[in-house]
Formats: structure tokens, sequence, C-alpha cells
């Protein structure tokens, strides 16, 4: 049963000196950011997020309190369906628009959202994108009242290890908020996520288009190879091992469509591209709706997004335009190569701490789909990835810097970049 | 003659570090040499070829790791092939199924490997994640600096049949004993996952040559090169601040 989308949230609990203590973090994390976008290093936000969480360590849950949460996670899509979501909720919202706090930026980890939501005391609705690790904490301190879990797949081994610990934690933390807990919005396709969601009281699962099975090879419950078998013409996994199997979904995606529960399709008129992104825009509406939403003015909303914190985004470097595509895992290369279709393309690798220091995902990569046109590869890591090339049959060239590998173009460019260089880039263009 | 067969097993189970690129670097290594070549991928429930000249196992987690040893057990052609002088090269995950016994779960349990190796794993104090450089001594006696990237959770110990592959010099590599990797006849097995043979041509050749049972001619690659000597680089600049 969908919520009432004007209910007012249940005002925070916190006493004089939490209140106290939480003003003050908050004005020395404004003063702390300010001095950074003095000094051009950035928007401050990161510094204001890591200046109150050190002052005030209760933050990130007390300004959590008093509103009504929205929460987005996954290995892939986060970004961009939290901003589908939050604007479909604005829609839904209309005059009241300004109720609607979001961590727009994509800063995701406990500090990142407390700054977000810092800056907006007022505003009693949260949709919040929530790194994997977070949504633990979400679940226990934010009470939300829909989760959106899209998607498990390897990412940066160096620092998560076995992406099924993250699993486990979430079922863990689902069961003890037990009724109390949130409505998931979950990805039927994905086991591993339905795994992970499997404690929760209630779930609306979302059949989405999922092109990436190589990380749902076994039964997260058992072990076993599960098998996949066709139905209807549908493809569905199955655990011969102990019965785990693909949800029926209430939602489906289907040839760019969405299949709403009623049977009816739609096509999200979406200005971002890739049909992953009808899939992330399958959950944003399933969440949407369940907060209240109408689906056609949940569609109207979700038609204003462009380059959610600047994926997606056209840029000017010089007299080059360039397209900016993020991949940060060998699933997000699946989505983001076939959208870089441009002749050179140019591939922008790092490995940094945010990155993964381990660049071995290039050999997880289809870059074969890429023979019969040139590479440019640059970023720091870009002689991993000619030798990666090669072995590929790809033609190259090697520009380590990433404004020369730009160059002066008389075409457009698509740029598939990992984290790090993809933050530069649109920090070089002046995007953030 | 027949083509050289190199084959990848259960990449589904074992490939979560890239770790296909070694086969594709063996398959093509062979190819710029002008020997015909074929990579043979299988997946559980398919049977293993019992005429690949080079098998490979790469990275997977812990449940991943006892579905490929009941899998390959009971398939039984790795084995036979074995048997037959073929090569075995394992990497991380997969070095570690190849020993004795190793452990998974959080309550460490044993688990029998596929005794192909006389080594034992368990879990170590740490865990092991980074760039690892370490000295491998060719055949002929000459050296060879492998690079590559570490992440394991196990430790492991080999026993009087097993040799090490390699000698440490920045990273854990079996247990922090200054060594990394095993060799007993014509298994191998070593820490350092994912496409390992891509950065380390001379080890990849060895194999080849091993299962080829004749030297092959150099391939020169300044690409390659360029790329050893970056990492050698980076790698020795973080190790003296390890
Ligand atoms: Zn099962």
């Amino acid at each position: 049963m969908p919520t009432t989308l004007s209910a007012s949230a249940v005002p925070a609990s916190l006493s004089r000196a939490e209140r106290l203590r939480l003003w003050a973090a908050i004005r020395v994390g404004d003063a702390a950011a300010l001095a950074s976008r003095l000094a051009g290093r950035g928007s401050g936000a990161s510094i204001r997020g890591q200046v109150l969480t050190r002052l005030a360590p209760d933050a990130f849950a007390q300004l959590l309190q008093g509103r009504r949460v929205l929460a987005v996670s996954g290995t892939n899509g986060k970004t961009t369906t939290t901003h589908l979501l939050a604007a479909a909720v604005r829609a839904g919202l209309g005059a009241d628009a300004g109720r609607l706090v979001t961590n727009a930026d994509g800063a995701n980890l406990h500090y990142g959202i407390a700054s977000a939501l810092s800056q907006r005391p007022h505003a009693d609705i949260a949709v919040i994108e929530t790194d994997e690790r977070v949504v633990s904490d979400m679940i226990a301190h934010a009470r939300p009242e829909v989760l959106v879990l899209l998607n498990f797949s390897r990412d940066q081994l160096d620092r998560h290890h076995e992406i099924k610990a993250l699993g486990r934690a979430w079922r863990v933390a689902l069961e003890a908020a037990g009724t109390a807990g949130p409505v998931i919005v979950a990805n039927a396709s994905d086991p591993l996520v339905v795994w992970s969601a499997e404690t929760a009281a209630r779930t609306i699962w979302v059949e989405t288009a999922t092109t990436w099975n190589a990380d749902g090879t076994l039964c997260p419950a058992c072990g076993t190879v599960l098998r996949r078998e066709e139905t209807d013409g549908r493809d569905r996994w199955l655990c011969p091992g102990c019965g785990l199997a693909q949800p029926v979904a209430s939602y489906r995606v289907e040839d760019d469509h969405i299949v709403l529960p009623g049977g009816t399709m739609v096509r999200p008129d979406l200005q971002v591209p890739g049909s992953f992104n009808v899939s992330n825009a399958a959950c944003a509406l399933a969440a949407a709706v369940e907060f209240g939403v109408p689906v056609p003015v949940a569609l109207a909303g979700m038609h204003t997004v462009t380059a959610p914190a600047g994926r997606f985004a056209t840029a000017y470097f010089g007299r080059t335009r360039a397209r900016l595509l993020l991949a940060k895992n060998p699933a997000g290369w699946a989505e983001a190569l076939p959208l870089a279709t441009s002749d050179p393309v140019i591939l922008a690798i790092d490995s940094v701490a945010a990155d993964g220091k381990d660049v071995s995902w290039l050999w997880d990569v289809d870059y074969e789909q890429l023979v019969g046109r040139r590479v440019v590869c640059t970023g720091p890591r870009a002689q991993d990835l000619a030798v990666r090339l090669s072995y590929a049959g790809v033609e190259h060239e090697i520009e380590p810097d990433l404004r020369a590998a730009l160059g002066e173009r008389e075409l457009p460019v698509d740029v598939i970049a990992t984290y790090t260089p993809f933050q530069r880039l649109l920090k070089m263009a002046g995007l953030r | 003659m027949s083509p050289v067969e190199i084959v990848l097993v259960y990449q589904s189970l074992l490939g979560i570090y890239g770790d296909r690129g070694n086969a594709m670097v063996l398959r093509q290594r062979l190819a710029r040499r002008g020997i015909d070549a074929t990579l043979t991928v299988v997946e559980p429930g398919d049977p293993l070829p019992a005429t690949g000249a080079v098998y490979l196992l790469g990275g997977g987690e812990d449940a991943a790791q006892v579905s490929a040893v009941r899998a390959l057990k009971a398939d039984g052609h790795l084995f036979r092939a074995l048997d037959d002088g073929a090569v075995l090269f394992a990497v991380c995950a997969g070095y570690q199924i190849v020993g004795e016994t190793f452990t998974v779960g959080d309550n460490d349990d044993v688990i029998d490997g596929l005794g192909l190796l006389d080594v034992t794993t368990r879990r170590g104090p740490e865990r092991a994640v980074g760039e690892v450089l370490s000295t491998w001594t060719k055949p002929d006696g000459t050296e060879s600096l492998i690079t590559g990237f570490e992440n394991h959770g196990g430790f492991t110990y080999l026993g009087i049949n097993a040799r090490p592959l390699a000698r440490m010099e920045i990273g854990i590599g079996n247990a922090g004993d200054g060594t990394d990797g095993a060799v007993q006849g014509r298994v191998l097995g070593i820490y350092p996952h994912g496409p390992i043979l891509a950065r380390n041509p001379e080890l990849a050749d060895h194999l080849l040559e091993l299962a080829l049972g004749r030297e092959l001619d150099p391939l020169p690659d300044p690409e390659l090169d360029e790329l050893r000597r970056q990492r050698i680089t980076a790698v020795r600049k973080a190790g003296l601040r390890r």
C-alpha cells in the first residue's frame, strides 16, 4: 500500500545538548567548506562532512532523524537512480518540492550524507544515495521507508574482498529491523540482491535487463551452481540445491519499456542513455509509486534528469567537445562501452584508492568490441590499458596526461573514465 | 600437428580477478610465433578436455573454491591430463585449491584440495593486499622479476615435495616467509592473481615451453617492457613506505 506523499516526518528527538553540539559542528564544517572553496579546491562538501562528523560523531544518525528517508544502494547506477528518484518525488511534491533533500553529488559515505543533510535542516524528505557499506547503518539509524537495492557485482576487491559479506550484513540489518524495516525495491534478476533482501518484511521485485551475470554463478545461500531457465521467453535463475529462485516481479523491463504491476507498458522518456538506465528508472519508479507518487507524475519528473553528478554530461575542453562516461568496474564498463561510439574513443584509467588499486579488472572488460576503432589511452595506468588493448587487437596510442589526450579535436569524442579521472574531467570542465 | 590447447577452467567460479587474461596471453604468445593454438573455456557442469597443454585456475571466493574442487574431482580429466604431461598454472584461490588442504568460511573449515601441490593453506594473521615484486630463478639459472597484485587471506606453507617459485622482495607472498608460489613437477602456483602472465611474459613463455617441450623464440615487446618498468618502479617506491 503506497504511503501518503504529503505525510510529515516524525520530528527528531534530540536533547538540547545534542542539538547544540550538532549545530556548532555544522557551523565549523561550513567554515571549512568555505575555506576549501575559496582555495579553489572544489565544493568543500567532502571536507565539511569530515569536519562535521569528527566534531559530532553521531551527526549521520542525528541528521537523518526527523526525516522520511528513501535510500538507494547497489554497485552500479546508485547516483543516477538517486537523481531519478529524487526528480520523481520532487514532481510529486509539486509546490512543496523544497521539502526534499538529496546527496546529489554522489558523496554516499557517512560524512558525505551528513554533509548534504546539514545544508537542509528543514527538508523533511530525504532521498539518499547510500554506499553498500553504509546500508546497514542506514537501516538501523534512519528507518528508511523505502530502500532500493539495484545490483551487486565485483568492485574494488582490494577493499571489499568478498561482495557476499556485504549482502550478509544487509540480511542481518533487515532481520533486526523486522516489520519496522523499509519496504525494499529490489532487482529480482540479481541472485545476490535477492538473497540479501530475503529477510525484509516486504519487497517489491523489479525484473531488470541485466547483462552482467559473471557474479551470479553460485547460489549465495548454499553455493550450488545456479541454473538459468527460459520460461515464457524470459530468462530466470534458480538454485537446484536449495530452491532459491528468481522471484516473480511486480515491475519488469522489456525492450526499453517498463511493464507496470497491472500489465500496462510505459516508455520512460529518459535523457540519460542506455538500457541499464531504463532498469534504474524502473527501480526509481517502483520506489516513487510506493512513496505515493502517481506513475505519470514520476515519469515526468524523471524526464528532467540529464547528467547526474556529471555522468553522461557533455563538456568542452578547449575546442574539444566530449561526452563523459563513468565506469568503475567490469559491470559498469559493460554498460558504458556500447555507449561510447566515437572514433577515437578516450579511455582514462587510474588506480588510487577510489578507483581500486588493482587494475586486473581490465582483463574482465570486453575491449575486443573496440576492434576497428582507435583508442587514446590516458591516466596514470594508461600503459596497463595499452597492453590489454594490444592483446585485444585494438589500435591505440598512449597519452598519460588527461588534458593532452583530449587535445583540440574537430569531432566530438566519448570519454570513459574510472572514478578519479572522471572527477578531474568534471573539474577541468567546470562542472563541479 | 594439432593446435596447442589452452584450457581455462571454470572462469565463472575462479575468474574474479581478470584471470582469463592469463589464457588470452598464452594463446596469443603462441599465435604471434605462428604456432596454432586454441582456447577452451570450460564451465562447471561441462567436462574438461583431457587433451589440454596448459590448464589455468584463477581466483574466487570461498564457496567457489569448494564447488570447483568438487567438480574437478568428479570430472577427473585434469588429473589424467597432468599424468599425460600437461602443465597446470594456478593463481590466488586456484593456487590454494591445488594444494593438500585449505580453509574456508568464518569457522575456518578445513577442505581437502586437489592434492597436486604439496602445500597447505590456513587463515593468515592479516590479509595480504597490494602490489608485489619477487624474483623467479628460471630453469637456466638466470633471474626474472615477477610483478603482480596479491589479495588473499590464506597463508600457504610448503611441504617437502614442493619448492618455492619465487623469492619475495615486496609483499607477503606465501606466508610472509620471503617466498611466493610453489612448483612441483609441471604444477605451478603463485599468489599474484589475474593477468600475472600479461605482466610477466617470461613466466608465460616458461609455461608454454614446459608444455611444448622445446624452447620458443623471444618476442620483443617495447610496450610490455615499459609497463614492467613502470610497475617495478612504482612498487619499489611504495615498498619503501610499507
Ligand atoms: Zn542454493
